[in-house]
């Protein structure tokens, strides 16, 4: 038997680890204001997907509910550090419990749509949205109703002031790294595990010994956390909350996207932000009949890449090793002969 | 005064419930057939709206000659939809993938109609045109105010559950297709072809999301938004019990209905209260109002 | 001796359908324990009724003495019942490692907080070491599940399942697909199970073969109900046995 407990240095992941490197460099040098702002974005929206990539990609579960959650943790921010109740939380403080409130959120909530198995389970999760949309949408209390809510004060940690893109852009590079990891973490512990047998088979994860509803509800209230903590970033950083963005429409974007990134691969899952937030921008640009090619490929790719974008990568890179054992074996075959 | 109110509002559940349950039909019957969930059945809706207001204004058909054109293209649509989304992926893998796929087929299909129609909502005449307004005709009780394309639309509503149910409950060939979708593999050793009886759900299902939009066009202008509406059709077929047809129909029209009579006191929040009761059903009955209790399976 | 596992007066109805009737018998550790009878007996049924996934609509289930009738089936697992199933169940995209781990983790038994932070199955190596010489073939734990012939998973999953210490283990139809040296195998695995580690093995099997070579004890089932219990030469020569299986197309 061997036991190569081989560090994770694939060639795949070195390329791609030199890829992200280049990338924190380059963005903040070459983009400012309104590009560098959507890229900010896009690192937003991959807490968000990483989320995802715990309940649907590990865990086997389809759930619309992630954009509700970020609503939640937009919304707890705006009214915490706007002043529009009279007075004016610290907003690192708002920021540090909104994952704690949307995760305690999410565990209530989860207890309750998890006790429906499978597509009656996601149904639910579709519901969630429309109605934390609605409420959204329409209530002054909560979200300032169409107006939304603004003037919400700039982000302050220990007297350093987050107030311009550049910031913003470092401070989240380091969050995303963190939640990376945290997720990459997971997935090779128990509960990664335990996931991954009921994403597989939940009748067998049960007489495998693992409680099948508790470790749906954790990876739900999880999600909700990382949903939340997102929106108060988001909140933040646009300084202004609305509802636009927390429809059933935009979720259903996430989850496509997240499936074309990849999203059991910590790159597919960043490469999947990057391509929600930037599409629109990209293609405005383009023919019309481009944007036609995208919805189609959404398609094609699920047909021939359902682990997305970042499959590939490890794809290519197992055939390359393939090759080479294999000229490796050849070649001893030929010693051996003579 | 109330009375005028109430009826109205009844008229308009009713109308706005059967195109729910003509969706929710098509919905049902690829999760039962087929075991499918299509995201894009309210994409299916929204082109068929799109191809008949070709058919109509562009082309000016005259109905009759324009209802078997417009089935004709929306069976076509069906055939080209399963054969490019269903079909490659019918053994994948990853079960979530295909219900991602129709979800691309519906971001893929609202581009398609953006690029040939434009994205500017447009107008679609009523069936029966009042000849003083040149808006849609409206039938006038008293003072209830009731409008034809309502009328008309639960009429066509019902012609259409009545055809399915005469299809499936009558007809050799709706027994083949239940067949076919209880047990693939011994329906193909009774020589019953499955891919005939899959292309027919396909295409049943299709064209009455399609005629759906044919009749709902008048009501709120031909847009790219008109999707949406799927997720009421979804969330009646749940109420009414994955289980059958019957329970889908009725499931949408208490959904439309619902949805109606919240606007008297929730106007902006009708949404809310739609999907509200949505989860209290699966809270406190999943099965549904007709659906059997989950038990153990043999 | 106690039994490990025993079930009193087991019933269980689909519909119309009997699929266990009055079920009683009990197996004792350390020993293996012969499950046998003609196909749409009631085995399958038995086995999901004691490791939790359906609940009989009369009758007991009892393990090492204590009614588990009411225990859900993640319990019962991490009591110490565990499981293979005929097509063997395991995580198609992981690796061999992580699948293993599976079963090892209901050794430790740490809650997922704890387990973020220790060591990833600690002992497993040297256990493992031990299985796979009786099993006699050679792994990389980091090679894909995949890359495993059909009969080295089914031998596998039965070292899963082993990994976990249970003291009950329900195995279903090893000998399905395996060649005879796999088979072999199996049976060294299924005894050294039984006699090494004190586990009661309850066996499902179609191959005579198996059966009668490594069970001390044979529980007959038709239709539902126990239609004899003996030692295997009891068995062999019982006439309702005979006639349960005569009657009808054995043939898989």
């Amino acid at each position: 038997m061997k036991n190569t407990k081989k560090v994770l240095i694939k060639p795949s992941t070195i390329i791609l680890l030199v890829a992200c490197a280049l990338f924190i460099v380059f963005i903040p040098l070459r983009y400012s204001g309104y590009n560098l702002m959507l890229y900010n974005t896009a690192l937003i929206y991959a807490i968000v997907v990483f989320g995802l990539s715990l309940m649907l990609g590990m865990g086997g579960q389809l759930t619309f509910a992630g954009l509700a959650f970020m609503g939640a943790g937009t919304f707890y921010v705006a009214n915490l550090c706007s002043g529009r109740w009279g007075f004016w939380v610290n907003n690192s403080l708002a920021l540090i419990t909104t994952p704690i409130v949307t995760g305690l959120l999410g565990f209530l909530i989860g207890s309750v749509l998890l006790k429906l198995k499978g597509t009656y389970f996601t149904f639910s999760t579709i519901a969630l949205v429309q109605v934390a949309y609605s409420f959204y949408q329409n209530s002054r209390p909560i979200s300032g109703g169409p107006d939304g809510i603004s003037n919400i004060a700039p982000l302050r940690i220990l007297g350093f002031e987050f107030n311009n893109y550049k910031r913003w852009f470092y401070l989240l590079v380091v969050l995303v790294i963190i939640v990376a990891l945290i997720i990459e973490r997971i997935r090779r512990t128990r509960f990664g595990r335990s996931l991954a047998a009921i994403r597989d088979n939940e009748t067998a994860a049960l007489t495998l010994g693992i409680n099948v509803y508790r470790t749906k509800v954790i990876a739900f209230a999880i999600t909700a956390m990382l949903g939340g903590l997102a929106g108060g970033l988001y909140a933040m950083q646009g300084r202004f909350a609305g509802s636009d963005m927390f429809t059933f429409e935009r979720s259903t974007l996430f989850i496509i996207m997240g499936m074309i990134g990849g999203i059991n691969n910590t790159f597919g899952v960043v490469i999947g932000s990057i391509l929600v937030a930037m599409l629109p921008e990209w293609l405005r640009s383009l023919q019309r009949y481009l944007q036609l090619i995208y919805g189609l490929s959404v398609i094609v790719l699920m047909i021939f890449m359902p682990m997305g974008l970042a499959g590939i990568g490890s794809e290519m890179c197992k055939r390359i090793k393939r090759k080479i054992t294999g000229i490796h074996a050849k070649k001893a075959l030929e010693e051996a002969k003579k | 005064m109330i009375f005028n109110v109430l009826t109205a509002l009844a008229l308009n559940g009713f109308a706005m419930g059967m195109i729910y349950a003509l969706m929710a039909m098509g919905i049902i019957l690829l999760i039962r057939a087929i075991g499918v969930l299509n995201f894009a059945q309210g994409d299916m809706l929204m082109l068929g709206a799109y191809i008949s207001l070709a058919l109509i204004v562009d082309l000016k058909l005259p109905l009759l000659i324009m209802i078997p054109v417009a089935l004709l293209s929306f069976a076509a649509v069906a055939l080209i939809f399963m054969f490019g989304v269903y079909w490659p992926l019918r053994n994948a893998s990853y079960p979530a993938a295909i219900v991602i796929a129709t979800m691309g087929a519906g971001i893929a299909i609202k581009e398609f109609v953006t690029l040939v129609w434009g994205s500017l909502p447009m107008p679609m005449p009523a069936l029966i045109l009042d000849k003083e307004t040149g808006g849609g005709k409206i039938l006038r009780i008293g003072s209830t105010y009731l409008p034809w394309q309502m009328i008309l639309t639960i009429c066509v509503g019902a012609g259409a559950i009545w055809l399915v149910f005469i299809l499936f409950e009558k007809m050799y060939a709706g027994r083949m297709m239940q067949a076919a979708a209880q047990d693939k593999f011994a329906a193909e050793m009774l020589g019953i072809p499955t891919i005939v009886t899959t292309a027919a759900t396909y295409i049943i299902s299709i064209i009455l999301a399609c005629i759906g939009g044919f009749m709902v066009g008048p009501m709120f202008t031909v847009n790219v938004t008109l999707g949406t509406l799927q997720l009421r059709a979804f969330a009646g077929v749940i109420i009414g019990g994955l289980g059958n047809i019957k329970g889908a129909i009725i499931g949408a029209l208490l959904v439309g209905m619902v949805e109606s009579f919240a606007t008297i006191r929730f106007l902006a929040y009708k949404d809310a209260v739609v999907f509200l009761m949505l989860i209290v059903f699966l809270i406190f009955r999943p099965q549904g109002l007709f659906g059997e209790k989950i038990s153990d399976k043999a | 001796m106690n039994s490990i596992l025993r079930l009193d007066g087991l019933d269980k109805r689909f519909g119309g359908v009997v699929a266990a009737d009055n079920i009683t018998f009990s197996v004792n550790p350390g020993t293996v324990h012969g499950l046998i009878g003609p196909n749409g007996a009631g085995k399958s049924t038995l086995m999901n009724l004691i490791s939790g996934i359906y609940t009989p609509d009369k009758g007991k289930v009892f393990f090492d003495e204590k009614d588990i009738t009411d225990v859900p089936p993640y319990e019962r697992a991490r009591m110490g019942i565990a499981r293979t199933f005929q097509a063997p169940r395991f995580l198609q995209r992981s690796n061999i490692r992580d699948n293993l781990l599976l079963g090892s983790d209901l050794v430790d038994q740490h809650s997922y907080f704890k387990s973020f932070f220790s060591k990833q199955g600690r002992n497993f190596e040297s256990e493992l070491q031990k299985f796979m010489k009786m099993a006699d073939f050679e792994i990389d734990l980091d090679d894909d599940i995949s890359s495993l012939t059909y009969g080295h998973r089914k031998l596998l999953e039965i070292i899963r399942s082993m990994l976990a210490h249970p003291r009950v283990m329900l195995v279903d139809e090893p000998a399905a697909g395996l060649n005879n040296k796999e088979i072999d195998n199996a049976m060294a695995l299924l005894n050294m199970a039984a006699n090494e580690y004190g586990i009661g093995v309850l066996l499902i099997e179609h191959s005579m073969d198996m059966i009668m070579h490594i069970c001390e004890d044979i529980v007959v089932i038709s239709f539902g109900k126990v239609i004899a219990t003996g030692k295997p030469k009891e068995i062999a020569s019982n006439p309702e046995v005979i006639t349960a299986y005569l009657g009808r197309d054995t043939d898989d």
